[in-house]
């Protein structure tokens, strides 16, 4: 194959089963099948992709076929691509304390359906609960005779209660998601959590927006770092010039009780045993006591950009890998709860989230709290709904003053450039001070 | 309309499926696509894909089964794993899969002259860069995509449809020290598109919004550009008009047919067989014929949106709006193109602050419709011109609310993927400083 610098081709085969549950009905359940596979070719420039649906694995002539047509496709790019050297290997995955397989889709059902049923209420109105279980074999082989095939299962569960009154309507969404197996014997207190969460929403108040200190619980100062920092630190936008994190190494940009990390081999949902370019995976310090420490790589933008750890590239089946976080976390720090609260003093409690949105070149983001308390005088006193907080990357870290000791992990989806991977975020409950807070409340 | 020799196999399949089941459909898409991306000026990557989805739905006894693959050789198991679904739902009132008709066979939404061709995309690529090179911005990333796609949807009463589409799009994003500006477009026709005209707004956002000042707490009037306008409307509003979510308690605008729910001059509608729009199509995905559905006429709630399913089981009509989400998804309620409409005015005569884009709409509350989001690229307009950039701040508010005081529809509209859209004007929008 003349003039090929690289080659790499990830074939994932593989199934979906859901079952979707509506008010006691059910809706639709089953099972669906997918064959995917993406070829990557470096050429004399750039890359050459195929994207094949129903791929059969195949060698010789065909093969060559195949790399010759990537070929001509790299024949208009103009950028040189360098890969970076990376150490390779993959983890075990973790084995299932059940293995969601053996469990036939019937008692699924009446699992998930039981979730659901203990969301009823009077002021409940409906009631949804879904699961979703997908199992992927990937395969992984390059032209450096690199090689990997593992098998990963994600499966877990969402429930949804909506709860109304005189055309107030709020709702109370709860989940869990897992690497480590079959998640839904004994579950049923989401379900009951949700809709005390939506009748709860119902006396709550809205915000005024403004300045104000704010706690933010595990999964919400979780999202915080997804959205402030994980994004901002990924080396294809630092390449690309679209964050404001580039030349930032070695600079201070938060308090020195910040240390934020993502870490590919840590056993959350955002766990792979090798990314998806077959690099070894590592846990990377992004900011490291308040100092920008190591961006986040896939192998071309380690060459390009250096200062960080490739591991980082991950993908659907079937799309070509970019940079991307995994599980990202802010590390433990001293504080606990009840110090968090007594410095906040005046302020409000957010918790839970919808996800949040950056936009890294500007350094701005948003992220939503679905619900929250005020805090009087280091109390939690009344309820308040739909919260979002909107921030600067290189101003608002300076302002976590506490972090907490009791780091916990959340389950999510992450998206980027048309792709959603799996992910978990984390955190102690931090205290976060002067945060910018919109709300449409009018006192 | 014609039926496809290529996919015989589908008739093996539904000859198959009848042997157990009541009624049954089959929905083939298959598509190739290529696209270039750019890496600030040069272009980094190039792909091509060979797409293929099948999915199968059965009914039987009222209960429905469903399955997909995009390997259509194994649709044995697919078809098996449909059925085995199927035993698990809950039976429901049914009363068939709809009967053929003849429909016009010309496809609404295919460019016959579009080729999956790199050097198109290439070509398309430079012409981008061409416009933003006309201000002050460092391009960061791009990207120029074509595609072609064909899809068929066969079931147990015949039916034997054969559609086509086309679509290309367009992306580039700029930057000038720390301000960012982001522009697009799509179309199914080469010819539709303005490349150029894409780059130069890209470009023309980055530099316009640097040093921008910043704004004290309060209300406003706004104007929402298309785009600002979709992230709203299309997180909150247009999934509360889904039958399924009214009947079964998820709509806030459940109790709201035959009242007002937006200014009287606003109209909403969704027009599957507009000419060249990228949701066209002259059959939903179950086979109902396509036609346009009045939801809001003169700020009054007409109607909700139903599939098959959901009007079986409430005893409605369904509007034609079953949808099947990318290659080889389930049927779902949706829309094929929908329109904001109505009385259009010049609604930058005075001084307004316009939003181009919003941060974080997906964060809203789907439910109760409050929502506070990032405004970007928001600028202070003087007679129809833009003034000073507004730094940064956030907007909050109620999207259900907000329809019953816009103030005003600009003459131009623009496609924002499924949802064409004017800019609409807000008088009194809460913005929150910073």
């Amino acid at each position: 194959m003349p003039g090929v610098r690289y080659y790499d081709l990830r074939h994932v085969t593989g199934q979906v089963t859901h079952i979707d549950i509506d008010n006691g009905v059910v809706e639709s359940a089953g099972t669906s099948f997918f064959n995917k596979a993406v070829l990557r070719v470096l050429d004399r420039n750039g890359w050459g992709i195929i994207q094949i649906d129903n791929y059969t694995p195949c060698n010789g002539r065909k093969f060559e076929d195949l790399i010759g047509e990537a070929q001509k496709l790299a024949g208009i790019t103009e950028e040189v691509v360098e890969l970076g050297d990376v150490p390779h290997g993959i983890l075990p995955v973790p084995p299932m304390k059940e293995d969601p397989r053996s469990v036939g889709i019937e008692e699924k059902s009446s699992l998930l359906a039981g979730i659901e049923e203990a969301a009823r209420h009077p002021l409940v109105t409906n009631r949804r609960a879904n699961y979703v279980e997908r199992i992927e074999q990937v395969r992984f082989e390059d032209s450096s005779a690199n090689g990997y095939s593992y098998e990963m299962c994600r499966s877990g569960f969402n429930v949804m209660a909506v709860a109304s009154r005189n055309g107030n309507v709020q709702m109370g969404y709860e989940r869990d998601h897992t690497i480590h197996g079959f998640d839904l014997r004994h579950r049923q207190e989401y379900g009951k959590k949700a809709a005390e969460i939506a009748v709860a929403l119902l006396d709550a108040g809205a915000v005024k927006g403004g300045k104000m200190h704010a706690v933010l619980d595990p999964e919400l100062a979780g999202v915080f770092a997804h959205e402030a920092v994980g994004h901002a630190s990924e080396g294809d936008l630092i390449q690309e010039g679209s964050s404001v994190l580039k030349g930032k190494t070695g600079k201070k940009i938060g308090s020195e009780i910040l240390t934020i990390v993502d870490d590919p081999a840590l056993c959350g949902f955002g766990f792979d045993p090798v990314d998806a370019e077959g690099t070894a995976v590592l846990r990377t310090e992004i900011i490291r006591r308040g100092v920008v420490n190591a961006f986040l790589h896939n192998r071309e933008s380690l060459a390009a950009v250096g200062n960080g750890t490739a591991g980082h590239a991950r993908a659907m089946p079937g799309e070509p890998p970019l940079v991307r976080m995994s599980n990202t976390f802010i590390e433990n720090g001293d504080a606990t709860e009840a110090e968090i609260f007594a410095e906040c003093k005046n302020g409000i409690f957010l918790k839970g989230s919808r996800g949040g949105q950056v936009d890294p070149g500007r350094g701005i983001f948003q992220f939503n709290a679905e619900y929250g308390y005020l805090v009087e005088n280091g109390e939690c006193t009344k309820m308040i709904r739909d919260v979002s907080l909107s921030g600067e990357i290189l101003s608002t870290l300076h302002r976590i003053t506490l972090c907490g000791n009791d780091r916990k992990m959340s389950p999510g989806y992450c998206g980027k450039g048309g792709q959603s991977v799996p992910v978990s975020d984390g955190a102690p409950h931090v205290l976060l001070l002067d945060a910018v807070v919109g709300g449409s409340g009018l006192d | 309309m014609r039926w496809w020799v290529a996919v015989a196999w589908i008739e093996d399949l539904i000859r198959e499926g009848q042997k157990s089941v009541d009624e049954l459909e089959v929905f083939y898409v298959e598509g190739t696509s290529v696209s270039a991306d750019l890496k600030q000026k040069k272009i980094n990557l190039a792909t091509t894909s060979m797409d293929c989805g099948l999915g199968i739905r059965t009914i039987h006894n009222g209960r429905i089964g469903s399955s997909s693959t995009n390997d259509p050789g194994t649709w044995r198991d697919c078809l098996r794993a449909a059925i085995a679904g199927g035993k698990l739902a809950t039976p429901q009132a049914w009363n068939g899969l709809p009967e053929p008709i003849v429909l016009p066979a010309a496809p609404l939404s295919f460019d016959p002259g579009l080729e999956c061709d790199p050097g198109i995309a290439r070509n398309l690529l430079r012409q981008m860069l061409d416009g933003a090179a006309e201000h002050p911005a460092e391009v960061t990333a791009g990207s120029a995509s074509l595609s072609v796609s064909s899809v068929v949807l066969a079931n147990s009463h015949g039916i034997r449809y054969e559609d086509h589409h086309t679509g290309v799009s367009l992306s580039l994003e700029a930057i000038h020290r720390q301000s960012t500006g982001y522009e697009f477009d799509h179309a199914c026709y080469l010819e539709d598109l303005d490349p150029r005209n894409v780059g130069e707004k890209a470009a023309f956002f980055a530099s316009r919004s640097a040093d921008g000042k910043d704004i004290p707490t309060g209300d406003y009037p706004v104007v929402l550009s298309p785009l600002a306008y979709a992230e709203l409307l299309g997180n909150v509003f247009v999934p509360a008009l889904n039958g399924r979510s009214v009947h079964s308690g998820r709509s806030r605008l459940a109790q709201s047919l035959g009242r007002p729910v937006a200014d009287p001059r606003i109209a909403m509608y969704d027009d599957p067989l507009l000419p060249r729009a990228s949701g066209s199509t002259r059959w939903d995905a179950e086979g109902t014929p396509a036609r346009r559905i009045d939801f809001v006429r003169d700020g009054v709630l007409q109607t909700f949106a139903y599939d098959l399913k959901t009007a079986y089981r409430y005893d409605k009509k369904t509007t034609g709006s079953a949808v099947r989400g990318g290659f080889g998804g389930l049927t779902a309620i949706g829309h094929h193109n929908f329109i904001v409409d109505g009385k259009r005015d010049t609604i930058l005569d005075e001084r307004v602050l316009y939003v181009h884009n919003v941060v974080g709409a997906h964060t809203a509350n789907p439910m109760s419709g409050d929502y506070s989001v990032e405004i970007s690229n928001a600028f202070w307009m003087e007679d129809g011109g833009f003034a000073e950039p507004v730094r940064s701040a956030m907007m909050s508010g109620n999207v259900f609310d907000m329809h019953r005081d816009i103030a005003g529809l600009s003459k131009e509209s623009r496609a924002v993927g499924s949802l064409i859209l004017p800019s609409v004007k807000l008088n009194n929008q809460h913005i929150i400083g910073k």
